[in-house]
């Protein structure tokens, strides 16, 4: 870490945070309001968790569903970023996902015990899903506050929320604390207030959970959010198949792409995240896409080869250190 | 020229100059409500781009990632 700033690390919806701030007395006040957020948002939206409300909302046989104003507006940032993606990143996804055995924590699911996976699949078998209802098929009244799934539509917000939480996280540390703020969830990174000297320096690599010695690229950030999608990470096998967790919305499978990792840098985090995973969808098309987009972006294909884009530092091979 | 004509063709001045006062401030109500239709939209579209991930497109961020030295102090990767 870089001597003027101060970090605290924990377990986050399944996965790792960081916490960064240049005042280190604010380390304490920022750790509070994080776990409150943070706690606020899985609360909204954990797709394990039956008393979530994304749990209620799926369980809703598509009958209108009051909902909070935070998911209210989680559901308005993954519907954004369907739109903006024309549904490559779509929400309605909740069905293929399960189809496919990721059905419960993922801890779980990585352990292979048996689970509602299997049975949906049958014995070493995995559905054959289809493509996903579409993001269309969210009816969502923001005056009232009401939400309604038709078509069978299942939600995951797990291509948004994360990476929403990062950005609300940064942003109301550092209202709070006048300090700069590098939030990570998972590698979906959200900074606010003042940088350090030089900058926010973010190792970029297959898994974030690496640590900072792994193979990838180190770059520096001053504003907005970063965000890394991978194949390698969240993956496990079914039916004798090997999974991942992006879904291609038009197959209802994991998507079959010729990167293995895409690191996008963009005005905040949400969007970061929404470019990277759109990009590992597209497959070969992400380029022309993220360029025409005007969004930085590191791509590393399966066999290491690494691709940049409008004004990413020049890079080499993901294997290599830089 | 008769007295009913001079009357008439006054007539007529007097109601074309109320029309073209009419017409005048017909056009410059209308060109003040445009422009104020054409501010509300060009703040509303302000309002939208700024609000971080509010806008009508992906945001793209204020500077690249510049090139970092050493490891890291954090790591960005899938999870």
């Amino acid at each position: 870490m870089t001597a003027d700033a101060d970090t605290g690390t924990f377990r986050v919806f399944g996965t790792t945070a960081v916490l960064l701030v240049t005042e280190p007395g604010s380390l304490s006040l920022a750790r509070s309001i994080a776990d409150s957020e943070l706690a606020a948002v899985d609360q909204a939206c954990s797709r394990f968790r039956p008393d979530s409300e994304l749990s209620i909302l799926n369980d809703s046989d598509g009958s209108p569903t009051p909902v909070s104003q935070l998911f209210g507006q989680l559901i308005e940032a993954a519907l954004r970023a369907a739109r903006l993606t024309s549904g490559t990143v779509d929400p309605t996804c909740g069905l293929a996902l399960a189809a496919i055995g990721y059905d419960r924590d993922f801890a779980d699911v990585k352990a292979g015990g048996d689970g509602p996976g299997d049975a949906a699949g049958g014995a070493g078998q995995v559905s054959a899903a289809g493509r996903v209802p579409g993001w269309q098929t969210v009816r969502f009244d923001p005056g009232r506050r009401l939400v309604q799934l038709v078509d069978g539509a299942q939600l995951d917000l797990g291509a948004t929320a994360k990476a929403w939480a990062a950005d609300r996280c940064a942003r109301i540390i550092s209202e709070r604390t006048g300090c700069g703020v590098l939030v990570s969830l998972g590698g979906d990174i959200a900074v606010a207030g003042p940088a350090p000297a030089g900058g926010w320096q973010v190792r970029v690599t297959d898994d974030h959970a690496a640590g900072p010695e792994a193979p990838g690229q180190t770059v520096t950030i001053s504003s907005g959010g970063l965000a890394t999608s991978s194949t390698t990470v969240r993956s496990w096998h079914s039916g004798g198949q090997r999974m991942h967790h992006i879904i291609d919305p038009a197959t209802g499978q994991p998507a079959s792409s010729c990167w293995r990792t895409v690191s996008v840098a963009a005005g905040n985090c949400v969007d970061a995240n929404t470019a990277s995973t759109a990009a590992i969808i597209h497959g070969e098309a992400a380029l022309p896409w993220l360029r025409d987009a005007g969004l930085p972006a590191r791509l590393v294909a399966r066999d290491g080869t690494v691709q940049t884009t409008a004004g990413w530092p020049t890079s080499v091979r993901a294997g290599g250190r830089q | 020229m008769r007295r009913d004509v001079r009357f008439a063709a006054a007539a007529r001045d007097d109601g074309i100059r109320k029309i073209a006062k009419i017409t005048w401030q017909a056009g410059l109500i209308g060109l003040v409500s445009s422009g104020l239709i054409a501010l509300a939209f060009d703040m509303h579209a302000t309002a939208q781009s700024s609000g971080g991930s509010g806008g009508g497109s992906i945001s793209v961020p204020g500077q690249p990632p510049g090139q970092g030295q050493g490891t890291g102090t954090v790591t960005s990767g899938g999870s």
